[in-house]
């Protein structure tokens, strides 16, 4: 079990003062000894438990629990059990954040750093880890930058980037839906991004932007947007908000009987939103970035969805649970792989590894590239469903895999320049 | 373009009719209690929430009816524990509270209901658009503005002709001339915290048609809601019912115009107003002081 090591390392500290002022206590020295012989691999997470993100940020920490029990019901890493030691980072305070993973890096010494499934936070997170050169995993947050322009030496990612999502979809809604797309966009770096790799793609394929209403994070009330998209006439109403934001805007795209007017499509989507949205509201095409629902047979996967669902009140893993499952074993692998839990000896283990079935749980090849440190997953494209097919979380209809590495732009297009030390 | 813009001054209307109903509320607590209720998003969420829970079992009209006055009950017994206590002080200790009561909420909802949204459905009576070219007009707003506009009526009334509106608007002018009239300044000042509550519970089961239920959908909310108390004037429910549906249109014209700028024009209208008329447009003088 993880344990928060706030609470943990005081009654240490303690128990090791009293051993040296007590002395004779032969009760309390074999403990101590031992405690330092058995030093634990510490993994310390620092991502949203509340606020907006709280409910993607649990289901990353539930998969992250999941993977750190499999290997401490083995052997660990190397040998040594791993502690998983949690903070919650907000949902929006990059200055918590950044707060928090300096006091798992300074105070609690932890050898990897996992967060976040805020873009911003992320990128304010990697500043820290860079600085005191601690492999950091950022399983879920998007924005192009973090395995692009802004790349480091020790920060690898999980999910995909905007970029792989627009591109994931992008020939697609052109060739099902139409050439005038009308854009419902976050304002804030995600969005940008987002919305520049689809305006790219479609300009690409000789389509035309009919507008981008550019909606501030947090959105409540999308109904002047949309009368302007309305209003706009395009073929496709691309909705690119995310979270609660996107169950909103759906709910009223739903109410305002947009979407049997205009397609209603959109890049991202994912099932925490997706279950969170009445019946009616769930339609158009989309990417997930993992989904629990595959062909039969893929290794590993249908004892990973009864592990959650045991975990979880009998609820299926999302992409989010698996981002955080993967970033757990990836790391591990990589350190039993260069058979040290140094930091640059594991990143540059880990840069260009393949992940295992087991761990990847889809088709595909998967595995980090080296000129970018960006996971080459999946895209799951498909429709939303209104109601469970066999089961009632399975909300979604896959009807192609594509391999991450056919939409990811070439590092040399991410502008990552990548400085690994020596 | 003018289609437009008779669109969003309409639309604006809709959304400013909710801002009011949640602000008025708020502006009651305000003006007899001088407590700047920072937790009446919570207490919006609690209302949501309950009404969800009640749906199964008295359906989406029960649950309207039955949910609100729960939320009272607990906003009642909330401020018999908690707030009473900080009468009478500077109003930053009641502020800091409700502050901490704000995030308490949003944790307890979030352990009891889970982090994640949860669906609601409007009924299927409401839930169309009444015509193709007025889309963004549904049977559930026409409901909304409808149900703001009794409620807002009713209170009015109340406040207007019985004993306790009577007392209480002469309470929000010299509380202490009041209490020293014999009246029970407690059970007025609890009465009318649970009345305030009572608005907030029910903006919370009809948001809960229009948003995603989840813990945080209070916060988005509250600022419009104070804002419109400001541009409104304190002190007066007439000026924050105006200040509501101000916002409300201000904020869907300019996103016709400059999108982007649709959050930021509501604090502009605050700027102005509190640089030009700091008492509020329909406000009482000192009473901002």
């Amino acid at each position: 079990m993880s344990k928060d090591l706030n609470g943990r390392s005081i009654q240490r500290r303690t128990i090791l003062k009293a051993g040296l002022a007590i002395g004779t206590m032969q009760v309390v020295s074999p403990f101590v000894v031992r405690a330092l012989g058995d030093e634990p691999v510490k993994i310390g997470l620092d991502n949203p438990l509340t606020g907006t993100y709280a409910a993607v940020g649990k289901n990353e920490l539930i998969g992250c629990q999941l993977a750190v029990d499999q290997l401490n019901a083995k052997s660990g890493i190397l040998g040594r059990k791993i502690e998983l030691l949690i903070e919650d980072s907000t949902s929006g305070d990059a200055g918590t954040a950044v707060q928090k993973a300096r006091k798992l890096i300074e105070r609690d010494n932890v050898d990897f750093l996992v967060g976040n499934v805020n873009s911003a936070l992320a990128q304010a997170m990697a500043q820290v880890s860079n600085e005191k050169g601690v492999l950091h995993i950022v399983p879920g947050g998007h924005t192009d930058g973090i395995t692009g322009t802004n790349c480091k030496w020790n920060v690898f990612r999980v999910c995909n980037t905007t970029r792989m999502e627009a591109n994931a979809v992008s020939s697609l809604l052109f060739k099902t839906y139409g050439k005038k797309w009308h854009f419902i966009t976050p304002d804030y770096a995600f969005g940008h991004t987002l919305y520049q790799g689809c305006e790219a793609d479609l300009k690409q394929l000789g389509g035309t932007v009919t507008g981008n209403e550019l909606t501030p994070l947090g959105t409540t009330d999308f109904s002047a947007y949309l009368i302007k998209a309305r209003a706009a006439n395009p073929d496709v109403l691309i909705v690119l908000v995310q979270g609660n934001d996107m169950v909103n805007c759906l709910k009223q795209i739903a109410q305002f009987g947009i979407d049997k007017q205009i397609h209603v499509a959109g890049t991202q989507q994912e099932l925490e939103p997706v279950e969170a949205m009445p019946p009616e509201a769930r339609v158009g095409v989309w990417m997930f970035e993992w989904y629990w629902k595959q062909a039969a047979g893929t290794p590993g996967l249908d004892q990973f969805v009864a592990e959650i669902r045991k975990r979880n009140d009998g609820k299926v893993p999302t992409a989010r649970t698996w981002f955080g499952y993967v970033t757990i074993h990836a790391y591990a692998l990589a350190c039993e792989k260069a058979k040290s839990i140094e930091a640059k000896a594991v990143a540059r283990t880990l840069a260009d590894m393949e992940l295992p079935p087991e761990v990847k749980l889809q088709p595909n090849k998967v595995y980090f590239r080296g000129g970018d440190h960006q996971l080459m997953l999946s895209a799951f494209i498909g429709e939303l469903l209104q109601k469970g097919d066999g089961d009632p979380e399975n909300l979604f209809k896959v009807s192609d895999i594509v391999a991450g590495d056919s939409i990811a732009p070439s590092v040399a297009e991410t502008g990552c320049k990548m400085d690994m030390p020596a | 373009m003018s289609q437009l813009i008779l669109f969003n001054i309409t639309n604006g209307l809709i959304i400013g009719a909710f801002y009011a109903l949640m602000a008025i509320g708020l502006s009651l607590i305000l003006n007899l209690s001088g407590v700047i209720n920072f937790a009446h998003g919570g207490f919006l969420v609690i209302g949501g929430y309950l009404a969800y829970t009640l749906t199964p079992y008295l359906g989406f009209w029960g649950a309207l009816l039955v949910a609100p006055f729960l939320t009272a009950i607990i906003g009642f017994v909330v401020e018999r524990l908690l707030i009473r206590h900080l009468y009478g002080r500077d109003p930053l200790y009641s502020l800091l509270l409700t502050f901490g009561l704000a995030f308490i909420i949003e944790d307890a909802t979030r352990q009891i209901w889970g982090a994640q949204g949860l669906p609601v459905s409007v009924p299927a009576a409401l839930s169309s658009p009444l015509s193709y070219e007025f889309f963004f007009i549904t049977g559930y707003r026409m409901f909304m503005v409808a149900t703001v506009a009794i409620v807002v009526g009713l209170l009015f009334v109340l406040l207007r002709y019985t004993r306790i509106g009577v007392r209480i608007r002469a309470g929000t002018l010299d509380l202490d001339t009041v209490a020293a009239l014999g009246v029970n300044v407690r059970a007025l000042r609890s009465l009318n915290f649970a009345v305030g509550i009572f608005l907030a519970g029910l903006a919370g089961v009809l948001a809960g048609g229009q948003l995603g239920l989840e813990p945080t959908m209070g916060d988005g909310l509250l600022m419009p809601s104070f804002i419109a108390i400001i541009v409104g004037g304190v002190g007066s429910l007439t000026g924050t019912l105006l200040g509501g549906l101000l916002i409300g249109v201000a904020s869907g014209l300019t996103a016709v115009i400059f999108p982007s700028a649709s959050e930021a024009v509501v604090y502009v209208m605050m700027a102005v107003v509190l640089l030009v008329r700091p008492r509020g447009l329909l406000g009482e003088e000192g009473m901002m002081t």
